[in-house]
Protein backbone atom coordinates (compact mmCIF):
# COMPACT_ATOMS: atom_id res chain seq x y z
CA UNK A 1 0.00 0.00 0.00
CA UNK A 2 1.21 3.62 -1.30
CA UNK A 3 1.17 5.39 2.06
CA UNK A 4 -1.43 7.99 1.12
CA UNK A 5 -4.74 8.04 3.18
CA UNK A 6 -8.15 9.10 2.71
CA UNK A 7 -10.84 11.82 3.16
CA UNK A 8 -14.46 12.03 4.21
CA UNK A 9 -17.32 14.19 1.59
CA UNK A 10 -20.07 13.47 3.51
CA UNK A 11 -21.14 9.71 2.86
CA UNK A 12 -18.02 9.22 0.69
CA UNK A 13 -14.51 8.10 1.49
CA UNK A 14 -12.10 9.36 -0.91
CA UNK A 15 -8.09 8.86 -1.58
CA UNK A 16 -6.00 12.07 -0.72
CA UNK A 17 -4.12 13.70 -3.05
CA UNK A 18 -0.82 12.59 -4.74
CA UNK A 19 2.09 14.31 -4.49
CA UNK A 20 2.87 17.45 -6.33
CA UNK A 21 5.43 20.33 -7.13
CA UNK A 22 4.55 23.42 -4.93
CA UNK A 23 3.89 25.81 -7.88
CA UNK A 24 0.82 23.62 -8.16
CA UNK A 25 -3.00 25.15 -6.65
CA UNK A 26 -4.95 21.47 -6.23
CA UNK A 27 -8.19 22.68 -6.36
CA UNK A 28 -11.86 20.12 -6.11
CA UNK A 29 -14.28 22.03 -8.25
CA UNK A 30 -14.49 22.38 -11.96
CA UNK A 31 -15.77 26.16 -10.76
CA UNK A 32 -12.28 27.08 -9.02
CA UNK A 33 -10.80 25.57 -12.69
CA UNK A 34 -9.97 28.25 -15.32
CA UNK A 35 -11.80 27.96 -18.16
CA UNK A 36 -11.66 30.82 -21.42
CA UNK A 37 -13.23 31.18 -24.52
CA UNK A 38 -12.65 28.97 -26.52
CA UNK A 39 -9.23 28.94 -28.98
CA UNK A 40 -8.13 32.32 -27.09
CA UNK A 41 -3.90 31.96 -26.14
CA UNK A 42 -5.57 32.22 -22.44
CA UNK A 43 -7.57 28.98 -23.18
CA UNK A 44 -5.13 27.13 -25.57
CA UNK A 45 -2.58 27.44 -22.71
CA UNK A 46 -5.02 26.14 -19.70
CA UNK A 47 -5.94 23.02 -22.19
CA UNK A 48 -2.44 22.37 -22.67
CA UNK A 49 -1.93 22.46 -18.62
CA UNK A 50 -5.01 21.08 -17.94
CA UNK A 51 -4.28 17.84 -20.18
CA UNK A 52 -0.41 17.61 -18.11
CA UNK A 53 -1.75 17.57 -15.16
CA UNK A 54 -4.18 14.81 -15.67
CA UNK A 55 -1.45 12.90 -17.78
CA UNK A 56 0.25 13.21 -14.46
CA UNK A 57 -2.62 11.87 -12.90
CA UNK A 58 -2.68 8.73 -14.72
CA UNK A 59 0.60 8.03 -14.09
CA UNK A 60 -0.30 8.08 -10.49
CA UNK A 61 -2.36 5.89 -10.67
CA UNK A 62 -1.35 3.32 -13.06
CA UNK A 63 2.04 3.37 -10.90
CA UNK A 64 -0.39 3.02 -7.37
CA UNK A 65 -2.32 -0.21 -9.30
CA UNK A 66 0.82 -1.65 -9.78
CA UNK A 67 2.16 -1.28 -6.31
CA UNK A 68 -1.35 -1.90 -4.50
CA UNK A 69 -2.14 -5.15 -6.42
CA UNK A 70 0.52 -7.34 -6.43
CA UNK A 71 -1.51 -10.40 -7.56
CA UNK A 72 -2.45 -8.78 -10.38
CA UNK A 73 -1.57 -11.33 -13.80
CA UNK A 74 1.86 -10.60 -15.24
CA UNK A 75 0.19 -9.75 -18.50
CA UNK A 76 -2.01 -6.94 -16.68
CA UNK A 77 0.82 -5.67 -14.92
CA UNK A 78 2.71 -4.86 -18.01
CA UNK A 79 0.02 -3.23 -19.59
CA UNK A 80 0.20 -0.79 -16.14
CA UNK A 81 3.64 -0.56 -16.28
CA UNK A 82 3.62 0.28 -19.89
CA UNK A 83 0.49 2.98 -19.22
CA UNK A 84 3.04 4.62 -16.86
CA UNK A 85 5.72 5.26 -19.52
CA UNK A 86 2.77 6.39 -22.00
CA UNK A 87 1.91 8.58 -19.53
CA UNK A 88 5.01 9.71 -18.70
CA UNK A 89 5.82 10.39 -22.45
CA UNK A 90 2.11 12.48 -22.60
CA UNK A 91 3.45 14.77 -19.78
CA UNK A 92 6.72 15.54 -21.39
CA UNK A 93 5.08 16.47 -24.91
CA UNK A 94 2.75 18.50 -23.36
CA UNK A 95 4.87 20.70 -21.14
CA UNK A 96 6.94 20.90 -24.22
CA UNK A 97 4.25 22.55 -25.85
CA UNK A 98 2.44 24.65 -23.44
CA UNK A 99 6.21 26.54 -22.90
CA UNK A 100 6.21 26.57 -26.87
CA UNK A 101 3.05 28.83 -26.73
CA UNK A 102 4.58 30.95 -23.54
CA UNK A 103 3.16 28.89 -20.80
CA UNK A 104 4.50 27.28 -17.55
CA UNK A 105 3.58 24.94 -15.06
CA UNK A 106 1.46 26.24 -12.41
CA UNK A 107 0.23 28.59 -14.54
CA UNK A 108 -3.33 27.52 -13.81
CA UNK A 109 -5.36 25.33 -11.22
CA UNK A 110 -5.25 21.80 -11.76
CA UNK A 111 -7.23 18.84 -9.98
CA UNK A 112 -6.67 15.42 -9.06
CA UNK A 113 -9.98 14.38 -8.82
CA UNK A 114 -9.66 11.34 -11.22
CA UNK A 115 -6.79 10.22 -8.61
CA UNK A 116 -9.07 11.05 -5.40
CA UNK A 117 -11.87 9.01 -6.59
CA UNK A 118 -10.35 5.92 -8.61
CA UNK A 119 -7.61 5.07 -5.96
CA UNK A 120 -10.28 4.97 -3.05
CA UNK A 121 -11.77 2.11 -4.71
CA UNK A 122 -10.27 -1.84 -3.40
CA UNK A 123 -10.14 -3.54 -6.36
CA UNK A 124 -8.21 -3.79 -9.24
CA UNK A 125 -11.18 -4.38 -11.93
CA UNK A 126 -13.09 -1.40 -10.17
CA UNK A 127 -10.42 0.99 -10.85
CA UNK A 128 -9.53 -0.19 -14.52
CA UNK A 129 -13.84 0.09 -14.94
CA UNK A 130 -13.14 3.95 -13.76
CA UNK A 131 -10.18 5.35 -14.64
CA UNK A 132 -9.27 3.71 -17.50
CA UNK A 133 -12.61 2.68 -19.27
CA UNK A 134 -14.64 5.59 -18.01
CA UNK A 135 -12.20 8.22 -17.28
CA UNK A 136 -9.82 7.96 -20.30
CA UNK A 137 -12.53 6.83 -22.51
CA UNK A 138 -14.20 9.91 -21.79
CA UNK A 139 -10.92 11.61 -22.35
CA UNK A 140 -10.66 9.88 -26.19
CA UNK A 141 -13.91 12.12 -26.69
CA UNK A 142 -12.64 15.34 -25.24
CA UNK A 143 -9.01 14.84 -26.91
CA UNK A 144 -10.84 13.71 -30.26
CA UNK A 145 -13.11 17.34 -30.37
CA UNK A 146 -9.83 18.75 -29.63
CA UNK A 147 -7.43 17.63 -32.65
CA UNK A 148 -10.07 18.84 -34.70
CA UNK A 149 -11.01 22.21 -33.55
CA UNK A 150 -7.35 23.63 -32.70
CA UNK A 151 -6.42 22.25 -36.62
CA UNK A 152 -8.83 23.56 -37.79
CA UNK A 153 -7.97 26.81 -36.03
CA UNK A 154 -4.38 26.34 -37.96
CA UNK A 155 -2.66 24.82 -35.22
CA UNK A 156 -1.21 21.46 -36.67
CA UNK A 157 1.65 20.99 -34.41
CA UNK A 158 -0.84 20.90 -31.06
CA UNK A 159 -3.59 19.09 -32.97
CA UNK A 160 -0.74 16.33 -34.45
CA UNK A 161 0.55 16.36 -30.85
CA UNK A 162 -3.41 15.45 -29.55
CA UNK A 163 -3.75 12.72 -32.76
CA UNK A 164 -0.49 10.58 -30.92
CA UNK A 165 -1.81 11.33 -27.15
CA UNK A 166 -5.02 9.62 -28.66
CA UNK A 167 -3.74 6.86 -29.98
CA UNK A 168 -1.99 5.83 -27.02
CA UNK A 169 -5.16 5.87 -25.02
CA UNK A 170 -7.08 3.84 -27.26
CA UNK A 171 -4.23 0.90 -25.77
CA UNK A 172 -5.36 1.92 -22.02
CA UNK A 173 -9.03 1.58 -22.16
CA UNK A 174 -8.36 -1.82 -24.97
CA UNK A 175 -6.20 -4.09 -22.12
CA UNK A 176 -9.36 -2.64 -19.48
CA UNK A 177 -12.35 -3.88 -21.62
CA UNK A 178 -10.36 -7.10 -22.23
CA UNK A 179 -9.64 -7.72 -18.80
CA UNK A 180 -12.79 -6.61 -17.49
CA UNK A 181 -14.50 -8.67 -20.25
CA UNK A 182 -12.76 -11.60 -19.20
CA UNK A 183 -12.62 -11.63 -15.08
CA UNK A 184 -16.54 -11.08 -16.18
CA UNK A 185 -16.38 -14.60 -17.92
CA UNK A 186 -14.61 -15.82 -15.46
CA UNK A 187 -16.37 -14.83 -12.03
CA UNK A 188 -19.66 -12.98 -12.48
CA UNK A 189 -19.43 -11.23 -9.37
CA UNK A 190 -16.54 -9.15 -10.63
CA UNK A 191 -19.68 -7.48 -12.34
CA UNK A 192 -20.72 -6.32 -8.67
CA UNK A 193 -17.59 -4.57 -8.36
CA UNK A 194 -17.57 -2.84 -11.42
CA UNK A 195 -21.33 -1.86 -11.29
CA UNK A 196 -20.26 -0.64 -7.72
CA UNK A 197 -16.94 1.16 -9.32
CA UNK A 198 -19.23 3.32 -11.71
CA UNK A 199 -21.64 4.11 -9.25
CA UNK A 200 -19.49 5.38 -7.04
CA UNK A 201 -17.51 7.02 -9.29
CA UNK A 202 -21.27 8.96 -10.70
CA UNK A 203 -21.86 9.91 -6.54
CA UNK A 204 -17.87 11.38 -6.22
CA UNK A 205 -18.31 13.17 -9.16
CA UNK A 206 -21.87 14.47 -8.18
CA UNK A 207 -19.71 16.10 -5.08
CA UNK A 208 -18.46 18.55 -6.72
CA UNK A 209 -20.41 18.90 -9.88
CA UNK A 210 -20.95 22.81 -10.94
CA UNK A 211 -24.19 24.12 -11.65
CA UNK A 212 -25.87 25.63 -14.65
CA UNK A 213 -24.87 29.35 -14.93
CA UNK A 214 -21.98 29.53 -11.88
CA UNK A 215 -19.31 31.51 -12.59
CA UNK A 216 -15.68 30.23 -12.61
CA UNK A 217 -12.69 31.41 -10.61
CA UNK A 218 -11.93 33.86 -13.86
CA UNK A 219 -15.60 34.91 -14.48
CA UNK A 220 -17.21 32.74 -17.01
CA UNK A 221 -20.47 31.50 -16.54
CA UNK A 222 -20.33 27.57 -17.03
CA UNK A 223 -22.73 25.30 -18.47
CA UNK A 224 -25.09 22.63 -16.82
CA UNK A 225 -23.20 19.62 -16.79
CA UNK A 226 -25.71 18.45 -19.38
CA UNK A 227 -24.97 20.67 -22.13
CA UNK A 228 -20.75 19.89 -21.46
CA UNK A 229 -20.61 16.77 -22.43
CA UNK A 230 -18.08 16.41 -25.77
CA UNK A 231 -19.39 13.86 -29.10
CA UNK A 232 -18.80 10.46 -28.48
CA UNK A 233 -15.36 9.64 -30.61
CA UNK A 234 -17.10 6.23 -32.15
CA UNK A 235 -14.36 5.19 -34.30
CA UNK A 236 -12.25 5.25 -31.01
CA UNK A 237 -14.45 3.43 -28.86
CA UNK A 238 -14.39 0.51 -31.06
CA UNK A 239 -10.72 0.20 -31.61
CA UNK A 240 -10.77 -0.02 -27.88
CA UNK A 241 -13.36 -2.68 -27.93
CA UNK A 242 -16.37 -1.10 -26.79
CA UNK A 243 -19.05 -3.47 -28.25
CA UNK A 244 -21.51 -2.22 -30.57
CA UNK A 245 -24.10 -2.35 -28.05
CA UNK A 246 -21.78 -0.56 -25.46
CA UNK A 247 -21.16 2.28 -27.90
CA UNK A 248 -24.76 2.93 -28.79
CA UNK A 249 -25.25 2.92 -25.00
CA UNK A 250 -22.80 5.52 -24.55
CA UNK A 251 -24.70 7.51 -27.60
CA UNK A 252 -27.62 7.56 -25.69
CA UNK A 253 -26.49 8.72 -22.39
CA UNK A 254 -24.69 11.22 -24.40
CA UNK A 255 -28.15 12.40 -25.64
CA UNK A 256 -26.87 11.71 -29.07
CA UNK A 257 -30.25 9.58 -30.02
CA UNK A 258 -30.06 11.05 -33.48
CA UNK A 259 -26.55 9.16 -34.24
CA UNK A 260 -27.70 5.69 -33.16
CA UNK A 261 -28.41 3.28 -35.87
CA UNK A 262 -31.66 2.56 -36.77
CA UNK A 263 -32.88 -0.56 -35.08
CA UNK A 264 -31.89 -0.10 -31.89
CA UNK A 265 -34.12 0.22 -29.04
CA UNK A 266 -33.65 3.53 -27.49
CA UNK B 1 33.82 -24.38 -11.22
CA UNK B 2 30.94 -24.14 -14.19
CA UNK B 3 27.46 -22.90 -12.89
CA UNK B 4 24.87 -25.73 -13.76
CA UNK B 5 21.45 -25.24 -14.65
CA UNK B 6 20.26 -25.14 -11.50
CA UNK B 7 22.89 -22.25 -10.59
CA UNK B 8 21.15 -20.43 -13.75
CA UNK B 9 18.09 -20.59 -12.88
CA UNK B 10 18.47 -19.43 -8.88
CA UNK B 11 20.46 -16.63 -10.88
CA UNK B 12 18.27 -15.33 -13.27
CA UNK B 13 15.04 -15.86 -10.88
CA UNK B 14 16.93 -13.97 -8.52
CA UNK B 15 17.63 -11.14 -10.71
CA UNK B 16 13.96 -11.05 -11.51
CA UNK B 17 12.69 -11.09 -7.95
CA UNK B 18 15.03 -8.01 -8.09
CA UNK B 19 13.72 -5.99 -11.24
CA UNK B 20 9.78 -6.51 -10.31
CA UNK B 21 10.95 -5.15 -6.61
CA UNK B 22 12.74 -2.26 -8.60
CA UNK B 23 9.51 -1.93 -10.68
CA UNK B 24 7.17 -2.11 -7.46
CA UNK B 25 9.27 0.26 -5.76
CA UNK B 26 9.62 3.49 -8.17
CA UNK B 27 6.46 2.92 -9.10
CA UNK B 28 5.39 3.20 -5.05
CA UNK B 29 7.27 6.41 -5.27
CA UNK B 30 5.77 7.97 -8.31
CA UNK B 31 2.60 9.34 -6.09
CA UNK B 32 4.46 10.43 -3.25
CA UNK B 33 7.21 12.23 -5.12
CA UNK B 34 6.22 16.06 -5.69
CA UNK B 35 8.93 16.79 -8.34
CA UNK B 36 7.19 16.26 -12.25
CA UNK B 37 10.16 15.29 -13.77
CA UNK B 38 11.16 12.74 -11.15
CA UNK B 39 7.85 11.35 -11.73
CA UNK B 40 8.14 11.82 -15.18
CA UNK B 41 11.66 9.61 -15.26
CA UNK B 42 10.07 7.10 -12.30
CA UNK B 43 7.41 6.61 -15.37
CA UNK B 44 9.88 5.75 -17.94
CA UNK B 45 11.98 3.31 -15.87
CA UNK B 46 9.06 0.97 -14.20
CA UNK B 47 8.38 0.35 -17.81
CA UNK B 48 12.11 -0.71 -18.35
CA UNK B 49 11.77 -2.86 -14.95
CA UNK B 50 8.75 -4.26 -16.10
CA UNK B 51 10.47 -5.36 -19.43
CA UNK B 52 13.71 -6.93 -17.42
CA UNK B 53 11.65 -8.91 -15.58
CA UNK B 54 9.67 -10.00 -18.22
CA UNK B 55 12.65 -10.88 -20.12
CA UNK B 56 14.16 -13.03 -17.38
CA UNK B 57 10.91 -14.28 -16.39
CA UNK B 58 10.86 -16.29 -19.91
CA UNK B 59 14.37 -16.92 -19.34
CA UNK B 60 13.34 -18.73 -16.49
CA UNK B 61 11.12 -21.20 -18.14
CA UNK B 62 13.98 -21.64 -20.41
CA UNK B 63 15.80 -22.98 -17.08
CA UNK B 64 13.34 -26.11 -16.24
CA UNK B 65 11.46 -23.62 -14.19
CA UNK B 66 7.88 -21.69 -14.67
CA UNK B 67 7.69 -18.89 -16.55
CA UNK B 68 8.01 -15.46 -14.62
CA UNK B 69 9.08 -17.56 -11.74
CA UNK B 70 11.40 -15.25 -9.07
CA UNK B 71 13.22 -16.21 -5.88
CA UNK B 72 14.10 -14.09 -3.06
CA UNK B 73 17.27 -13.16 -2.24
CA UNK B 74 18.54 -13.90 0.98
CA UNK B 75 17.45 -12.30 4.31
CA UNK B 76 20.85 -9.44 4.21
CA UNK B 77 19.87 -8.24 0.78
CA UNK B 78 16.32 -7.92 1.92
CA UNK B 79 16.93 -6.40 4.60
CA UNK B 80 19.08 -3.65 2.49
CA UNK B 81 16.15 -3.08 -0.21
CA UNK B 82 13.80 -2.83 2.88
CA UNK B 83 16.02 0.11 3.44
CA UNK B 84 16.20 1.42 -0.15
CA UNK B 85 12.72 1.61 0.24
CA UNK B 86 11.85 2.90 3.35
CA UNK B 87 13.87 6.22 2.33
CA UNK B 88 11.83 9.42 2.86
CA UNK B 89 12.56 12.31 0.69
CA UNK B 90 13.37 12.69 -2.98
CA UNK B 91 16.92 13.18 -2.99
CA UNK B 92 17.40 10.59 -0.30
CA UNK B 93 15.31 8.18 -2.59
CA UNK B 94 17.24 8.98 -5.94
CA UNK B 95 20.90 7.88 -3.67
CA UNK B 96 19.74 5.29 -2.47
CA UNK B 97 18.48 3.45 -5.47
CA UNK B 98 20.06 4.58 -8.67
CA UNK B 99 23.76 5.28 -6.39
CA UNK B 100 23.09 2.86 -3.38
CA UNK B 101 22.00 -0.12 -5.16
CA UNK B 102 22.31 0.16 -9.31
CA UNK B 103 26.28 -0.07 -8.93
CA UNK B 104 26.08 -3.06 -7.17
CA UNK B 105 23.27 -4.56 -8.62
CA UNK B 106 24.85 -4.08 -12.14
CA UNK B 107 28.61 -5.43 -11.05
CA UNK B 108 26.34 -8.89 -9.81
CA UNK B 109 25.09 -8.81 -13.45
CA UNK B 110 28.50 -8.31 -14.46
CA UNK B 111 29.96 -11.39 -12.40
CA UNK B 112 26.92 -13.48 -13.10
CA UNK B 113 28.51 -12.73 -17.22
CA UNK B 114 31.84 -13.59 -16.23
CA UNK B 115 31.16 -17.04 -14.21
CA UNK B 116 28.24 -18.48 -16.98
CA UNK B 117 29.67 -20.51 -20.08
CA UNK B 118 29.16 -17.75 -22.44
CA UNK B 119 28.13 -20.41 -25.42
CA UNK B 120 25.60 -22.90 -23.34
CA UNK B 121 24.32 -19.73 -21.70
CA UNK B 122 24.48 -17.35 -24.65
CA UNK B 123 20.92 -16.23 -24.16
CA UNK B 124 21.07 -15.15 -20.75
CA UNK B 125 24.43 -13.14 -21.41
CA UNK B 126 22.24 -11.25 -24.02
CA UNK B 127 19.15 -10.48 -22.24
CA UNK B 128 21.87 -9.36 -19.08
CA UNK B 129 23.95 -7.23 -21.67
CA UNK B 130 20.84 -5.54 -22.79
CA UNK B 131 20.18 -5.08 -18.90
CA UNK B 132 23.11 -3.78 -18.25
CA UNK B 133 22.78 -0.97 -21.24
CA UNK B 134 19.16 0.26 -19.40
CA UNK B 135 20.73 0.40 -16.01
CA UNK B 136 23.85 2.55 -16.98
CA UNK B 137 21.59 4.26 -18.65
CA UNK B 138 19.03 4.86 -15.50
CA UNK B 139 22.20 6.01 -13.23
CA UNK B 140 22.92 8.96 -16.13
CA UNK B 141 19.26 10.06 -16.26
CA UNK B 142 19.08 9.91 -12.22
CA UNK B 143 22.73 11.83 -12.58
CA UNK B 144 21.28 14.61 -15.32
CA UNK B 145 17.88 15.38 -13.39
CA UNK B 146 19.65 15.78 -9.80
CA UNK B 147 22.00 18.36 -11.55
CA UNK B 148 19.18 19.94 -13.65
CA UNK B 149 16.64 20.28 -10.00
CA UNK B 150 19.62 20.86 -7.91
CA UNK B 151 18.85 17.45 -5.46
CA UNK B 152 22.05 16.34 -3.84
CA UNK B 153 21.11 12.80 -3.27
CA UNK B 154 22.41 12.27 -0.25
CA UNK B 155 24.86 8.98 -0.59
CA UNK B 156 24.48 7.53 3.39
CA UNK B 157 26.92 4.49 2.59
CA UNK B 158 24.31 2.54 0.69
CA UNK B 159 27.18 1.17 -2.28
CA UNK B 160 29.42 0.08 0.16
CA UNK B 161 26.39 -1.90 2.42
CA UNK B 162 25.41 -3.33 -1.12
CA UNK B 163 28.78 -4.69 -1.82
CA UNK B 164 29.27 -6.08 1.75
CA UNK B 165 26.53 -8.14 1.46
CA UNK B 166 28.41 -10.37 -0.63
CA UNK B 167 26.46 -13.02 -2.29
CA UNK B 168 22.61 -12.54 -2.59
CA UNK B 169 21.49 -15.88 -4.12
CA UNK B 170 20.06 -18.21 -1.83
CA UNK B 171 21.94 -21.03 -2.90
CA UNK B 172 19.34 -24.67 -3.89
CA UNK B 173 16.66 -22.50 -2.55
CA UNK B 174 14.35 -24.08 -5.30
CA UNK B 175 16.90 -26.32 -6.91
Amino acid sequence: MIGIGFFDVEDIKLRDAPARDACFDVVYRDAEMHEYAELSAMWLRETLHRHMTNEITSLDIAAACLVEFPDAPWELRLELARQCWDEARHVRVLHRRLSEVGGHRGEFPISVLEWNITCALDNLPGRLATQNRTLEAGAMDVVKGLSRNVREYGDERTADMLEAILTDEVQHVRFANRWIRRWATEDRRVLMKIAYAVRFLAAANAKFQIKAGELNAVGKTLEAPEDRIPAVNVEDRKLAEFSDDEVNEILRQAGFRALVPDGVAA
Amino acid sequence: MTMTVHDRSRAISTFRFLSVWMMETIAGWTPITPEMDVKVMFGRHIWDYAQIADALGKRTFELRKPEQHSTAPGPAYLDFLHTVRSEATTAARIGAFYEGLLPGLIARYRAYVAATDPVLDEPSVVIIDRILRDLERHRQEANSLCEALKLAPAKPGFASREAAIGEFIVAKADA
